[in-house]
């Protein structure tokens, strides 16, 4: 049985790493809900702005976390072109068109990678990310703690645009009915776009996080995904703040599993949760409704 | 209606007639075939090109000497590569097609356990000779009992002993409490789950930890947790390169560092040392080749894939490049396209080549020595055995 | 979904058709039996491939196109099928029929133990939870040692010969579109079309969606299972991340979207277009995958029903003006 301190450690870990976690499957959480659209190329858009941060230090020198309003606006504006050319056409397609799209943008993502970079595993090699941080008896990775507040910081930013703002209206009302809200004069197109290229740019964030914390390669975006979408589950699909709470839920609960059942149970655990949550409440666990 | 099916299936037939007939490679009816199916998409595109560059630089530079003599007439070699998407299924149907429809006369091998078995059954099935690297001799040994298949690797026990055997011979002085952490693929298991545990008994180190991950794991917290707490001063640690930086970095959030660290596979190649930085000074791993190493070539051939492709040298592309060098000996000894004179000419197979001296035992398999190589400031010194050192043993960790 | 129905030809209840078709497959099987007699091995292998993708191309459309359910869980019955497989030829030496047999049991056993959870889901959330099951099972293929872990297990005993391979892979091939033909000229069409379209307003009229969407989904299952079985069977060595693999679905997904979805000849348009579509990019790995994605790309935007859809809008007989 490990020391206590070794559990609290485990946990606030699981906490934070949460909090990145819930960044990295935000924008699959919005498109979902707006678009009704399993991005199965979100992961690789993690892996878009995890280069993307890679390559900001390389060529300005500047730390990539400063760097993350460069990494968003970057990704999020490769976004649109995506969205313009190849899902608005498709809009009146059933689910699986639209889907396998954006399989098939992964793919040349995927290959796009590694033509222009190389097959190796890259990691964005910052002195603080490899630093731990001692409270006490909590001991945890200090890259934990800053990815958990900038992902908490952006996740806030964008509750507060969903909730507060006109656009936020507009998405709301397209993503609980979309042809009701294009009647009463949204522009669902645009919304849809402006939403698609918002989750992007969130990804991209993630992505660099996630490059700087752990280490990444041109096809690590698959595995990514699968993980998110337990997040986007747990939290419900649209649902911002359920999906802060989802990420941060599921980090703990992974880092406990991975402490009883061993490191490699993490992600069957986070998938067993996953179907359960499916399986019982589908609106996912903490969904009141529709934010 | 009626239409609709016929014209369905005619439009159908037209398409699928057209794109394979694209495949329908032309070759010269006085070339050899030979092929290969590689990994040169998916997550093990690294390895890949590199096995590509060494097989056909091989190739290439018995062509330029003009072929190989069959009855008499030289003919050129033809090699074909296909990409298998790091697939077994892909490396099978590859294989299939390589040998169906392009009528190669051997194969080479694709590269991992799985990848290798894939096309090796293939292989063996169809009674093809296919030689290849980049399978261990346990993990490939494993599968069957070979008659076409050849394979030149290192074999398991002796990279297992080869740290104990380092930190032995270099005097490193650690408490003698081992951590083990493996993955759960046909070497991590082999190695991690049984040569290193018993060979541990045999050096006098004391195993407080034995964890065993999948091959794609990606957070070592827990391990690392429970390694630290039990004080283990030396780790040794079986996984593939994204694993082996995950596992260095969480070690240095975490605060552990133990006096030994040795990274099986996952450190080899030089992106594991650009991906860390100074994280990756100190630590041990086992190599297979060096280009300092006192053979035939070795020395050429990591300038030649420098300055041909400007990435850094790895000791894969001499696995491969040797592999192709002894089928294509073979069917020069042999003198002749048929398979069964080929695979017989592989068997007496006694040369030194880039790797070393290699010869095929009945088992089919051919040892390459390891040596202990530990990364110092982004590039890999030879610290053991200490006739070869190349650098001095950094201990203990920085 | 609905434009399957508004531009396919009024196909659906229609037992005098039906048994043409029939007829048609089992002059096609007993044709192709002698295939081996003829063609090379190269053709026998294609052959193989195609009549395995046609089996899980087959069960996918079914389940999508008849009863409105978009799987993305292929693999979970494919790898399954080959555990199974592997697991009773090395323990118990059975012979092939049976165990083919068996592994189209076990896929429907399993199919049938997680739809009571798996149908609470409607719509896109289904397709989701049809892929975390498939990556559920392969998590747990990857970190149970018993199985083999990452290395997988192989088969003891050598399979059998191409040719007999082939004839096993036809028979799956046949036994899923005549399944499929079966569902599609019986009363069983209107029933999957009505669950499909809208499942409340089928509910009212006493038919009983649930069972419905079981039915396709256990009878899809099986075929995905079987067609793992032989396909494992002929590679004489699986490991999860082969045999459960994403690339499962997402290949039968890309046979049926170029073959078209919910049409009749979609899966052997489909497949014997990936399968053509494979060998000439494997030939040809300088042009990279990315090309696929790229087909794949053109056709979803420009083909929406498929080649089967391009091909029936073809003017190649001209209607006589009246």
């Amino acid at each position: 049985m490990p020391d206590i301190g070794v559990i609290s450690s485990t946990i606030v870990a699981g906490v934070l790493l949460g909090g990145i976690l819930a960044l990295t499957a935000l924008g699959l959480s919005i498109v979902l809900g707006v678009m009704r659209l399993v991005n199965l190329a979100h992961g690789d858009f993690l892996v878009v702005g995890a280069y993307a941060g890679l390559f900001f230090l390389q060529f300005t020198g500047i730390d990539p976390l400063l760097g993350v309003p460069v990494v968003a606006v970057f990704v999020g504006v490769l976004a649109l072109p995506v969205y313009r050319l190849l899902l608005a056409p498709l809009a009146d397609r059933g689910a699986e068109a639209r889907m396998m799209t954006m399989f098939a943008v992964s793919i040349i993502l995927e290959n796009a990678f590694v033509l222009a970079f190389s097959a190796d595993t890259r990691s964005i090699a910052r002195d603080y990310a490899t630093v731990a941080l001692s409270l006490g008896p909590v001991t945890f990775p200090l890259i934990y703690l800053i990815g958990f507040v900038i992902s908490v910081s952006l996740i806030l930013t964008v509750h507060w645009l969903v909730s507060a703002t006109a656009f936020g209206r507009d998405l709301r009302a397209s993503a609980v009915d979309a042809e009701a809200a294009a009647t009463l004069g949204v522009d669902v197109k645009r919304v849809q776009m402006l939403t698609f290229s918002l989750g992007a740019a969130c990804a991209g964030v993630g992505g660099t996080l996630i490059g700087a914390a752990f280490q990444f390669g041109p096809s690590s975006g698959g595995a990514y995904l699968l993980n998110r979408l337990a997040v986007v589950v747990l939290g419900g699909l649209g649902s911002v703040i359920g999906t802060l709470a989802g990420g941060i839920a599921l980090g703990a609960l992974q880092s406990i599993g991975g402490l009883t059942l061993g490191d490699g149970y993490r992600d069957l655990v986070g998938m067993a949760l996953f179907l359960l949550v499916l399986a019982f409440r589908p609106d996912g666990f903490l969904a009141r409704g529709r934010t | 209606m009626k239409h609709h099916i016929g014209k369905s299936l005619a439009a159908t037939i037209v398409l699928a007639s057209a794109t394979l007939a694209l495949g329908i490679s032309v070759a010269s009816a006085d070339d050899i075939v030979i092929g290969a199916s590689l990994p040169l998409s998916g997550p093990l595109a690294g390895f890949g090109s590199f096995q590509q560059w060494g097989y056909k630089r091989a190739v290439d530079e018995i062509n330029k000497a003009g072929g190989i003599a069959i009855n008499g007439t030289k003919q050129q070699i033809k090699l074909i590569i296909r990409d298998d998407k790091t697939d077994p299924n892909a490396t099978a149907s590859n294989t299939e097609t390589l040998i169906s429809r392009d009528r190669v006369v051997a194969m080479l091998g694709s590269c991992t356990p799985a990848l290798v078995n894939a096309g090796a059954l293939v292989s063996e099935r169809a009674k093809k000779p296919m030689v290849t690297g980049c399978d261990p001799l346990e993990a490939f040994k494993s599968v069957r009992k070979w008659n076409y298949v050849w394979d030149l690797f290192f074999h398991e026990p002796e990279l297992g002993a080869a740290q104990f055997k380092a930190m032995a011979d270099l005097g490193a002085k650690t408490n003698k409490k081992l951590a083990i952490w493996h993955d759960n693929g046909p070497d991590g298991q082999v190695v991690g789950g049984k040569i290193w545990p018993a060979l541990a008994k045999e050096f006098g180190y004391e195993v407080v930890q034995n964890a065993e991950f999948p091959i794609d794991n990606s957070q070592f917290t827990s391990i690392i947790g429970e390694a630290k707490s039990k004080g283990a001063e030396v780790v040794l640690v079986d996984a593939i390169t994204p694993q082996a930086i995950a596992i260095r970095k969480q070690m240095a959030s975490a605060g552990y560092s133990p006096k030994v660290l040795n990274i099986e596979k996952g450190a080899e190649p030089v992106q594991f040392a650009e991906a860390l930085g100074k994280l990756s000074d100190g630590i041990l791993v086992g190599g297979y080749w060096d280009p300092t190493f006192p053979y035939p070539g070795a020395a050429d051939l990591a300038k030649a894939f420098e300055s041909e492709t400007k990435l850094t040298s790895s000791q894969h592309i001499a696995d491969s490049y040797a592999a192709a060098q002894i089928l294509l000996d073979a069917i020069t000894a042999a003198g002749s396209t048929d398979p069964e004179k080929i695979n017989t000419a592989i068997a007496k197979t006694d040369k030194s080549y880039v790797v070393g001296p290699v010869k095929f035992d009945e088992n089919h398999t051919a040892k390459l020595p390891i040596v202990s190589l530990q990364w110092q400031g982004g590039k890999t010194a030879i610290v053991w055995p200490k006739a070869a050192q190349t650098g001095n043993f950094m201990f203990p960790l920085p | 979904m609905s434009e399957a129905v508004a531009s396919c030809p009024r196909s659906g209840y229609a037992p005098a058709r039906g048994l043409v078709e029939v007829a048609a497959l089992v002059g096609a099987l007993a044709a192709l039996w002698f295939a081996p007699d003829f063609a090379g091995d190269y053709w026998l292998q294609l052959g193989f491939r195609t009549c395995v993708y046609l089996a899980l191309a087959q069960g996918w459309n079914l389940m999508a196109g008849s009863a409105g359910l978009v799987s993305l869980g292929t693999s979970c019955f494919v790898g399954l099928g080959a555990y199974v497989a592997f697991g009773v030829l090395n323990h118990l030496g059975t012979p092939l029929p049976l165990v083919l047999l068996i592994c189209a049991i076990t896929g429907g056993a399993l199919a049938a133990l997680v739809s009571p959870a798996l149908f609470r889901l409607r719509g896109l959330y289904f397709t989701v939870g049809t892929l975390a099951l498939a990556e559920l099972l392969r998590l747990l293929m990857v970190n149970v040692s018993a199985f083999g872990g990452a290395t997988g297990i192989f088969l003891q005993e050598d399979p059998p010969a191409l040719p007999v391979l082939f004839r096993y892979a036809l028979v799956v091939a046949f036994v899923a579109s005549l399944a499929i033909t079966l569902c599609a000229r019986t009363r069983a069409s209107v029933i999957f079309r009505a669950v499909r379209d809208d499942e409340d307003a089928a509910a009212q009229m006493g038919v009983r969606p649930y069972r419905v969407k079981l039915g396709a989904f256990v009878l899809a299952s099986a075929l995905a299972a079987m067609a793992g079985g032989i396909q494992a069977v002929k590679l004489g060595v699986i490991e999860p991340y082969g045999m459960f693999g994403l690339q499962w679905s997402i290949d039968v997904l890309s046979m049926v979207i170029i073959g078209g979805v919910g049409l009749r000849l979609g899966p052997l348009v489909g497949a014997l277009l990936v399968v053509a579509l494979g060998e000439a990019l494997a030939d040809y790995p300088e042009a990279h995958i990315a090309i696929a994605g790229v087909i794949l790309i053109v056709l979803i935007r420009f083909a929406p029903h498929g080649v089967v859809g391009l091909a029936a809008k073809l003017p190649l007989t001209r209607r006589v003006p009246a």
